[in-house]
């Protein structure tokens, strides 16, 4: 390419695209990138106003090849999954499913992301759910448990290091 | 329909007690069987940040676990419900990825074929069990009550594929809150975010959504807000403290389910339905109404 | 036994620079019934037509195959050639051993002179067993329909009409016009359009060769080019259009007076029950709306009815039926015009939430001071002033979801409207423009887009995700706009949606009576995007105006009189000849189980008793209508329908031919 992005000297990778399309590949049919640059999906980003979050300079990004300054960001973390870019998007695109490839990807290269969503994968890995049943408090400030309540016990998987293991496979193989 | 699994995800049995105790309550009244399966686990849908093919894997593993007891799904959740309706619609577009998943199912001793459907309330209790049902088992009809309808986003969008209503213009939850006597005005802010999905690494920015919506359902001048998601819930009703500092509003909105709702128009007691959980004023609700 | 002569043509070095032109010029003379063989450089010249006809002289050649370029090109030429001589047109096979072979194997000269041969020695074969066919000819019946009465329509057959033809225009609305006469002014010259519309609407009323039938619809079509029998439903108006004379008293006096939402102006104004669409209307004659008069509905209205009582000229008619009137002419122009897309599929924009929320033709009508406010721009909601206008572009259009198409008139029309809204209401008023691209590509449209950025409105470039109506009527919507990277929040009296522009309703109607294809866009599909724009796939079928897609008035102009000049193509011949490879049935073979009816595109094939023998029934081929396309051919599941000139022992010979040089 012979593209150079003169505030940063970056270039342009001719492969991120392709990267981007790999993971969304499992879930859209169409892999098109028309986006015509509307904003549509900005002026309506739930989260712009608070995080400056522009789902349709994501899309331009991610199309031209920049995608690193999006994975070094916090930017792409912000997305609410209000899914009114997707929903309303003239062209068919999914920005949101665009922010989430572009996730996937900063995880598997080693990103620094938020301990909450690494804790969560450790529950789900150790439990099978993101959370144990908490003892929670009613209005009077009582504190109340599932079994308080009179609720069953909760289920889950019986063979913990068996889902463990078939999970890190799925992960690492990826599914698409 | 007289029985059907159901499927909790992971906010409902481990926090959202009120969800589940009005479900369990409201359901059989309505001549709904209620299934619990075994080993049963997270829809995968909060690993879609990290991995799309934990979400992947993990929807069609919970699938798999219903087909294989003949069951249809109850999934309350709306995140939990687009997930299993997304996995199962790239499935089948894609049987090759179906392939896939399944030589991983197998190493749990399980196959997704695709056989069974799945439900949220908003589905469950519009179309099959229906209006005219739930009409008939009302006893206390919540008239006076104007409330705000909240979906959660999951629940209608996208519509590229199966979801319970209209994407822009939902209006089943309105429909179940006027079969039980109750009104509910349209609202610029109906299909607002609620911000939880940020909660964890932009609690201030998620609860400013929170807040915000929580502050127009008041100013337009509602008794109340309903919910059918239980993340929803959770920021509405238990955030709705921190949200108000947040966005330097007082609120003070019931929030409360819908299906504690029903459940209070079909006479349940308020305890039975879990109202003693919800941390927003429900109160108000029934000194109006005097239920 | 046939007598065949071969002539292969260099075409400069196009064949001659690959295929060895001798060498196949050997192989074709040693083929059976080949009685002489030649080759020359230009066979479509006339010297290499001289080299053709010579030949058929000197050794009494019957028929001809010619290895040269494609059909397409020269068969023509070459037909013409061999009837000079007396050999039947159909005598002749060409082999395409240019398209079909030089050009695509520039470089494998070897095998691309063996495919030469393998094409000669088909056409060899199938040469041998051509039958000379005859042409019909039929009577053209010189008078034309128009369907459709807005501008497309309205040019179109004054054009025809000059030239001579009579003319029947039919309208579905009591009124002609169309859109236009709906619009307020035109963009970039700002000519008022009733103004420049109108003395045309009366050369239609006044021209002796235009029959003109407004409140009617075209139901049934048959027949074929140059010969259509067409019938048209004359709509009962409930008023005899002899006696009116559009004074309106009655319309003044209708018990339904004021309660009628107003087609003509797009619903903002209430009309009576007996109405014209506006006061131009031409004919001005009153008509009665059967679904909204109280005497059509219920036998009664009031004591008597008013408008009876009130017309001194005894007009009205509550008996009045439908009429059925039966046209024959030569071709046929469509016309039908748009419609917009429903402005509620998008939705999010809020177009039913609100009344100040309203597309750009309620637009055209508010702001026209022969609308229902009288030109006063004011907030439909509660008549408030307004002091803030936004439009909104691209309102379906350009949505993979919705149009994919542009709308060809929404830019220029906002900016347009734009201008007239400063004029009406100061250099105060604040106008912003949501915009993806502006379009102005027309004739001093360019220049008309420099002139309103000077203007002081605002271009947003950008596009909202959702349009509010707020708790004091007021409208608000967040847009980014991409050239200040900016999130505004707008806040404005009214909204002006511009949705895409769709063919008007009722036309797929129009397109199955007429045979005319419609393309992935759901608009009549021209023949030919480029060479045949106003031709359909069906012959004496033409299309004018936005029933072919979206276009601007300048435009639909040019296509309507371009669609009158095809038209006279025909009506202005005596008589047509039809194509001779025709289908054919064999009747002993035909079972009449009705397979290849549906499979005709043309209409030309019947499914008919037999005569005498009852139960029987076998296909009929109206060979007026068959274009020889040999569809039906290849469905026939017992070889009893064939197509002449392809007949199945024809075309598996050329198989047998070929393929004994693969052996």
């Amino acid at each position: 390419m012979s593209i150079v992005d003169l505030t940063s000297m970056a270039e342009p990778e001719g492969n991120q695209q392709a990267k981007v399309d790999e993971i969304i590949k499992g879930l859209r049919e169409d892999l098109s990138h028309d986006c015509y640059q509307c904003g549509k999906c900005t002026s309506g980003c739930e989260a712009f106003i608070l995080t400056e979050l522009e789902p349709h300079k994501v899309m331009a990004l991610s199309k031209s090849g920049f995608i690193d300054e999006l994975l070094n960001s916090s930017e792409i973390w912000t997305c609410v999954t209000c899914l009114k870019c997707k929903e309303r998007c003239p062209q068919d695109l999914a920005p949101v499913d665009v922010i989430f490839a572009l996730k996937n990807i900063a995880v598997v290269s080693g990103k620094q992301i938020d301990s909450g969503y690494s804790n969560m994968l450790q529950a789900v890995l150790g439990t099978g759910f993101i959370q144990s049943p908490k003892e929670v408090v009613d209005r009077e400030n009582n504190a109340v448990t599932r079994d308080a309540l009179g609720l069953p016990p909760m289920k889950g998987p019986a063979e913990i290091p068996k889902l463990q293991q078939v999970l890190m496979k799925a992960a690492t193989e990826t599914l698409r | 329909m007289d029985k059907i699994g159901l499927y909790l995800g992971c906010l409902i049995p481990t926090e959202q007690y009120a969800y589940e105790l009005a479900i369990r309550e409201v359901l059989p009244e309505l001549g709904l069987e209620l299934v619990d399966i075994e080993e049963p686990a997270c829809c995968g849908a909060p690993l879609r940040h990290i991995n799309l093919s934990l979400t992947m894997y993990l929807s069609a593993r919970n699938m798999a676990l219903f087909e294989k007891e003949g069951l249809d799904i109850l999934a309350p959740c709306p995140y939990c419900h687009q997930a299993l309706s997304e996995v199962k619609d790239v499935m089948k577009k894609n049987p090759a990825l179906k392939k896939k998943v399944n030589s991983y199912l197998k190493e749990e001793g399980l196959e997704y074929k695709g056989t069974i459907e799945h439900y949220h309330l908003l589905d469950l209790l519009h179309d099959q069990i229906g209006i005219d049902k739930i009409k008939k088992h009302v006893k206390k009809p919540l008239e006076g009550l104007n409330i705000a309808a909240h979906y959660g986003c999951h629940l209608i969008r996208p519509n590229d594929i199966p979801r319970p209503d209209d994407s822009e213009n939902p209006q089943k939850l309105e429909t179940l809150l006027k079969a039980i006597g109750a009104e509910s005005d349209y609202y610029n802010e109906k299909l607002n975010c609620c911000g939880a999905h940020i909660l964890l690494n932009e609690s201030e920015s998620a609860l400013t959504k929170t807040g915000q919506k929580l502050e127009a359902v008041q100013n337009h001048g509602f008794d109340g807000m309903t919910t059918m998601c239980p993340w929803g819930q959770r920021m509405f009703d238990a955030k709705q403290d921190s949200a108000g500092q947040t966005v330097g509003a007082s609120l003070s909105v019931p929030v409360i389910y819908y299906i504690q709702l029903l459940g209070l128009a079909l006479g349940k007691e308020p305890e039975a339905l879990g109202l003693h959980l919800n941390k927003s004023p429900v109160g108000k609700l029934s000194s109006k109404e005097e239920v | 036994m046939a007598r065949i002569g071969v002539f292969i043509c260099h075409c400069g070095t196009n064949i001659a620079g690959v295929v060895d032109v001798e060498d196949v010029v050997r192989y074709a003379s040693e083929l059976d019934d080949v009685i002489f063989a030649t080759d020359y450089k230009y066979m479509c010249s006339d010297p290499g037509g001289r080299v053709i006809k010579d030949a058929i002289k000197e050794y009494d050649l019957d028929k001809v195959v010619v290895a040269a370029c494609s059909p397409r090109m020269h068969e023509p030429t070459f037909q013409a050639v061999i009837t000079d001589e007396g050999v039947n047109p159909y005598c002749l096979e060409m082999a395409n051993i240019r398209e079909h072979c030089s050009w695509v194997h520039k470089d494998e000269k070897k095998e691309a002179t063996l495919k030469a041969k393998d094409l000669v020695s088909m056409a060899v074969a199938k040469a041998g067993l051509l039958e000379p066919l005859e042409s019909y000819s039929k009577d053209v019946v010189h008078d034309a329909l128009v369907i459709g009465g807005g501008i497309a329509g309205i040019q179109a057959s004054l054009d025809l009409a000059e030239s001579g033809c009579k003319v029947y225009l039919v309208e579905r609305e009591p009124s002609i016009g169309g859109r236009m006469a709906q619009l307020d002014k035109t963009y970039p010259t700002l000519d008022c359009s009733s103004c420049i519309l109108t003395p045309k609407m009366m050369d239609v009323s006044r021209n002796p060769n235009i029959e003109l039938y407004t409140y009617s619809e075209v139901v049934e079509v048959e027949g074929s080019v140059g010969d259509y029998k067409v019938k048209v439903k004359r709509k009962p108006t409930y008023v005899d259009w002899d006696k009116c004379n559009g004074c309106g008293e009655c319309a003044l006096v209708c018990r339904m007076k004021g309660k009628i939402p107003d087609e003509f102006n797009e619903g903002l104004g209430k009309r009576s029950a007996i109405y014209v669409p506006f006061q131009q209307a031409v004919p001005l004659k009153y008509t009665i709306d059967p679904s909204k008069c109280l005497m059509l509905l219920s036998g009664k209205c009031g004591d008597s009815p008013p408008c009876k009582d009130v017309c001194t000229l005894d007009a009205i008619d509550y008996e009045q039926e439908e009429e059925i009137i039966e046209l024959n002419v030569g071709a046929i122009i469509a016309a039908t015009g748009y419609d917009l897309l429903d402005a509620n599929e998008m939705y999010e924009y809020g177009y039913n939430h609100s009344p100040d929320i309203i597309t750009n033709l309620e637009f055209e009508r508010l702001i026209c001071s022969s609308g229902p406010t009288g030109g006063e721009i004011k907030r439909l909601s509660d008549d408030g002033e307004v002091k803030s206008v936004s439009f909104i572009l691209c309102v379906g259009s350009r949505d993979k979801d919705l149009k994919e198409y542009c709308c060809r008139i929404g830019c220029m029309g906002a900016l347009k409207h734009a201008y007239l809204l400063k004029e009406h209401l100061g250099d105060d008023l604040e106008i912003n423009i949501c915009y993806t691209d502006i379009r102005s590509f027309g004739k001093g449209y360019e220049e008309f887009y420099r002139r309103i950025r000077d203007t002081g409105t605002n271009f947003m470039r950008g596009r909202p995700s959702e349009i509010r109506t707020m708790k004091d009527g007021k409208l608000n919507f967040d847009i980014f706009d991409t050239a200040t990277q900016k999130l505004f929040q707008v806040t404005s009296d009214i909204v002006v949606l511009v949705p895409a522009l769709i063919p008007r309703e009722g036309s797929d109607d129009i397109g199955r009576m007429l045979r005319i294809s419609r393309g992935a866009d759901d608009f009549f599909l021209e023949s030919h995007p480029k060479l045949k724009p106003v031709d359909t796939s069906t012959d004496g079928i033409f299309i004018a105006g936005c029933c072919q897609g979206p276009k601007d008035i300048p435009d639909v102009v040019a296509q309507a009189s371009g669609a009158a000049s095809r038209a006279n193509t025909i009506l202005s011949k005596d008589t047509l000849e039809s194509v001779s490879t025709v289908a054919v049935v064999n009747e002993d073979l035909c079972s009449g189980c009705g397979i290849c009816a549906p499979v005709c595109d043309y209409g030309a094939i019947e499914i008919v008793e037999v005569e005498g023998e009852e139960s029987k029934k076998i296909a009929e081929v109206d060979v007026a209508l068959c274009k020889g396309c040999g569809a039906c051919a290849s469905a026939c599941p017992s070889g009893a329908m064939e197509q002449k000139g392809f007949k199945c022992e024809q075309l598996s010979a050329m198989i047998r031919a070929v393929s004994k040089q693969v052996e």
